[in-house]
């Protein structure tokens, strides 16, 4: 009786989780999805806890409670621009978990033979790689650690030895009585954290959104693998929802760049195809920068009938979403019809740009994705780029020499006005060079994007406020 | 060739045929002109200004008997007066006829062989546009009104701060959007008041806000663009969701300005009385169909009416309330038609010519009207034919991209290329090897244990791979986030641990990994939370 009950609460609580990932398909049902992903895991843990063969409460429940209360800080006090990194480090901690479960059944001795003992060598292999692979991902977005690649010689020689020295550890892992075997699970284990972080630590910086959703497949494949060691439908499941999910974004993220999936996770960007770069410097467009300043940019904003905001990572590192809402709001109070425009990669994390708008208050009806708005720059009277660089880069369609050709771009150029708003003249997290810098629709205004927007949205108040009483 | 404009002796027509600008242009064009005695003097044209420009004045008869008599209204036969037994027989006529609602007349001017000319006749074409007066009378119905409603009510157009107070704008409804509508429409949002406008026709919309004006619409699919122009007639469900807007509209509104006709017939009953009940008193409703019958249900036409507090003016001469900007458009009108039926020196009736064919009722004893194959709709609702785009259901990136990965599957699905069907028969091969050519072999619990898990593996990553792909690019970051906490399953991995059946060191690892899996959990489902707490509309 107790395992038909226990086998129908895993089913209801697997339904509840297709649902959640169904009811984030859109805006309107995403709440209701997140409810029952809630209600998915409360029946799962209820269901397990209440098993007869589960007694040690003294130790679950702390673990529980600490464990909920550590993670409802966490959520409570994250900033919205912070969230790449929480997203990493709570992937991190899926990664470890498995890794304990893996010990601890192997410990536990439930059960024996060789397809359990390849199971949990598995389940822990994957759990090691996801552990630091998210940690070096967190550190990276965090900035604790250099975004630039980090480029071994002979790389993928390494990563190759590492993997086959996994395969040989598991061999000899395979065939002991009892606990025998811990000896090569915890070398196996050491090498598998050894290739998580290199594997990452080899990624650039702008490829952070494939690296953070496929450390999320990974945290699937985890749950997945430790579903078949223990014998649990729900964790295999899960886990293969999860894991598809992670990898569907990841595949989104690589067409949004143009890029392959193994080229990201093995490329290291910029290495491969920098030798066509460097032969072709001469392809680069001449030309002077053009800059501007805040009045001149307001005048034009005020002007314009139709304009269009393309947030970049700029916007997230100023903490400027804020501002440009309150200039949106000023905007569209005078009759200007002022739109987003959201590159898939903008950001660090899938969907970046569109959670800091949100928590700016932004309407999400007047935020569109690249394919929506991008035929719309023609008929847009100005343009403000906010700390974007690569996804508004022409030369990802003129310059077959440029590492991001054919990368699809904001093709803001076609607006007979675009303002950059950037803090340097150097080059975007890609390291290539932008020629719109120099068009000639193109205004540089210099600056921190979070200065810039104050001194905007002050300008247009000034000019708003005698409009007003008059 | 002789070019007669009498004096209109309609009671109430203060306009006149042309007037001594538009005189000029006939004597340019070879005109002899001859202008009735004070023909203008009601539109404030006196007889001087018609000598100054080149006419002679005569009287009654020198003017009704000339080749060409141009005229406002149709000849009239009262109080023993009939002015079609002026005009020679064999004379050209140019005014209005209303041929369909004047069969008599018509028909007189067909038995005296008169070439009658109907100004209410000139297509609707864009080539006739210099020719058509209804327009241009139209367009002044469509001004006066709005200033006639001014004169009646009592208050500002435009909301003003005075030391006094705040005097709110007056919100003007007009009802129908053609050239009259729109002139209203300027002529109000001039004054200073909030102006809404409602009309079937979408393609009116840009015409309505260029000026000024809110487009007001009802949420039913379907075009009122009929031929000439003009609206047609429209579905039962329209009209009722119509008039649920105009209910709506009356309790606010202060002045209703209603211009819809639908032509040959009588005018639509758009303003109910109980709208007109629910109005403020001292408000204004001006009936510029009075003449078809009237828009609003209380129009007596000519009339001013107060019912229910409410202003209702009927007038059927708003044109001719401006007679001076009349007659000189009216003038100009002729003018241009004329000029198109050979001016003086080759005048005459050209049916090929598609304005003078539309016009025409009466030829040499002949009817000639309702002219053969209409034109078509002059505006073939630029909108819809112009932008097919927004038809089509907006792909967002992530079901556009769906399609690619399956493409080739479909591919494969749909042609039976011979290499398919040869690894379909290897397959099939295979199987049969496997299955009867090695010894069947009992599968061990182990093996059939992974089998069975193998299954649920497989199936429930084909349900995520067909879930995911519906996610809109926006949740990215919640679909991570909510990915990531039920990932954190992994904890039922270490609750099934915390049991007496292991040893303490098994089951405080496994602890361990349930206090790291709750962080995730927790974390994760609560920061999605507050993530979707921020979007909005």
């Amino acid at each position: 009786m107790e395992y038909a009950l226990i086998t129908v609460a895993y089913l209801a609580a697997a339904v509840f989780f297709i649902l959640s990932l169904r009811g984030l398909s859109s805006q309107e049902t995403a709440r209701a999805g997140n409810t029952y992903g809630i209600i998915g895991m409360s029946i799962a843990v209820f269901a397990t806890i209440t098993a007869s063969e589960v007694d040690r409460y003294w130790l679950l429940i702390p673990a529980l409670v600490i464990g909920a209360v550590i993670g409802r800080n966490m959520a409570a006090k994250v900033a919205m621009t912070a969230m790449p990194e929480l997203v990493a480090l709570l992937h991190s901690f899926v990664g470890i978990a498995a890794v304990l479960v893996g010990y601890a059944t192997y410990i536990s001795q439930k059960k024996s033979g060789t397809v359990f003992e390849v199971e949990i060598f598995v389940d822990v292999f994957i759990g090691a790689i996801t552990f630091t692979g998210s940690v070096i991902a967190y550190l990276k977005l965090k900035g604790s650690m250099s975004g630039k690649p980090l480029l071994l010689p002979a790389r993928h020689l390494i990563n190759l030895a590492a993997v086959v020295a996994s395969l040989l550890l598991g061999r000899w892992f395979i065939g002991f009585e009892g606990s025998g075997g811990i000896a090569p699970l915890i070398l196996m284990t050491l090498i598998a954290f050894a290739l998580g972080a290199h594997l990452v630590a080899a990624i650039g910086g702008a490829d952070m959104p494939v690296v953070v959703s496929m450390l999320n497949s990974y945290s699937g494949w985890t749950a997945s693998a430790a579903g078949f060691m223990l014998g649990n439908d729900l964790l295999i499941v899960t886990g293969a929802l999860v894991g598809s999910s992670g990898a569907i974004l990841s595949i989104i993220m690589c067409r949004a760049m143009n890029r392959s999936i193994v080229n990201v996770i093995f490329g290291g960007f910029g290495t491969d195809s920098g030798a066509a770069a460097d032969a072709a410097p001469s392809a680069a467009e001449e030309g002077e920068i053009q800059e501007t300043d805040v009045t001149e940019v307001v005048a034009k904003l005020q002007a314009a009938k139709n304009v269009i905001v393309v947030p970049g990572y700029g916007m997230a590192v100023a903490r400027a979403q804020h501002k440009v809402f309150e200039m949106t709001e000023l905007l569209r109070d005078q009759g200007v019809n002022v739109r987003f425009a959201i590159h898939p990669v903008a950001g660090r994390l899938p969907g970046h740009m569109n959670v800091l708008l949100a928590e700016a208050n932004v309407p999400y009806d007047i935020v569109l994705e690249m394919d929506e708005i991008n035929e719309d720059f023609e008929s847009t009277d100005a343009v403000l780029v906010i700390g974007a660089n690569d996804i508004v880069n022409p030369s990802a369609m003129t310059d077959a020499s440029s590492p991001i050709y054919g990368m699809p771009v904001l093709e803001v150029w076609n607006s007979p006005f675009v303002v950059m708003m950037k803090r340097s003249r150097a080059t975007g997290y890609a390291g290539v060079d932008n020629p719109l810098f120099v068009r000639d629709c193109t205004r540089m205004l210099f600056g921190d994007a979070g200065e810039s927007m104050d001194g905007i949205v002050g300008e247009l108040r000034a000019k708003a406020a005698p409009a007003a009483t008059a | 060739m002789k070019l007669g404009i009498p004096k209109e002796t309609h009671q109430d027509e203060r306009r006149v045929a042309a007037s001594p600008a538009a005189v000029r242009r006939f004597v340019d064009m070879g005109f002899d002109v001859v202008v009735e005695s004070n023909a203008g003097e009601a539109a404030s044209y006196p007889d001087d200004a018609y000598r100054e420009a080149g006419a002679t004045i005569g009287d009654g008869d020198a003017s009704f008997g000339a080749d060409v008599v141009l005229k406002v209204r149709a000849p009239l036969a009262q109080d023993g007066t009939d002015e079609l037994a002026r005009i020679r027989e064999g004379a050209t006529l140019v005014s209005y006829v209303f041929p369909a609602q004047n069969e008599d007349l018509v028909e007189r001017l067909r038995e005296r062989k008169i070439t009658a000319i109907a100004m209410d006749q000139v297509p609707r074409i864009t080539r006739a546009q210099k020719v058509d007066s209804l327009s241009s009378m139209a367009n002044i119905a469509g001004y006066r009104a709005v200033i006639e409603a001014a004169n009646e009510f009592g208050s500002f157009f435009t909301g003003q701060f005075t030391a006094a107070g705040k005097v709110p704008p007056a919100k003007v409804l007009v009802i129908g959007a053609g050239v009259a509508g729109l002139a209203a429409i300027g002529a109000a949002r001039g004054l200073g008041a909030i102006v809404r406008a409602f009309d079937t026709r979408e393609s009116v919309r840009d015409q309505i806000k260029s000026l000024g004006g809110e487009f007001l619409t009802v949420e039913i699919e379907e075009s009122g663009e009929g031929k000439g122009g003009y609206a047609k007639t429209m579905s039962k469900e329209f009209i009722e969701a119509e008039m649920a807007l105009f209910r709506e509209q009356a309790k606010d509104v202060d002045i209703v300005v209603t211009t819809a006709l639908v032509p040959g017939k009588r005018a639509p009953i758009l303003w109910t009385a109980d709208m007109v009940e629910s109005m403020k008193p001292g408000s204004v409703v001006v009936d510029l169909a009075a003449e078809q019958g009237g828009n609003c249900e209380l129009t007596e036409p000519g009339k001013r009416v107060v019912k229910h507090g409410v202003r209702i003016l009927g007038y059927t001469d708003m044109p001719s309330r401006m007679a001076t900007v009349a007659s000189d458009l009216y003038g100009t009108n002729l003018a241009h038609l004329l000029d198109e039926m050979g001016g003086a020196k080759d005048f005459g009736v050209d049916l090929e010519n598609d304005i003078v064919r539309g016009a025409i009722v009466t030829h040499e004893s002949e009817v000639l009207w309702p002219p053969p194959a209409p034109q078509p709709a002059p505006q073939p609702s630029p909108e819809p034919a112009a932008k097919p785009a927004p038809a089509e259901p907006k792909p967002s990136a992530a079901p556009k991209a769906a399609p690619a990965p399956a493409q080739p599957e479909a591919a494969a699905a749909a042609s039976t290329s011979p290499v398919k069907i040869a690894i379909g028969i290897a397959l099939a091969a295979a199987w049969l090897w496997l299955r009867f050519g090695t010894e069947p072999s009992p599968a061990n619990g182990a093996t059939r244990e992974l089998l069975q898990h193998l299954t649920v593996f497989v199936l429930a990553c084909f349900v995520g791979w067909q879930v995911i792909w519906s996610v809109t690019a926006a949740l990215h970051t919640p679909l991570m986030s909510v990915t990531n906490a039920i990932s954190g399953i992994i904890v039922v991995g270490g609750l099934v641990l915390a049991t007496t059946k292991v040893g303490t060191a098994a089951a405080l690892i496994g602890a361990v990994a349930v206090l790291f899996a709750t962080i995730n959990i927790v974390g994760g489902f609560l920061v999605t939370r507050r993530m979707l707490r921020m979007f909005h509309k």
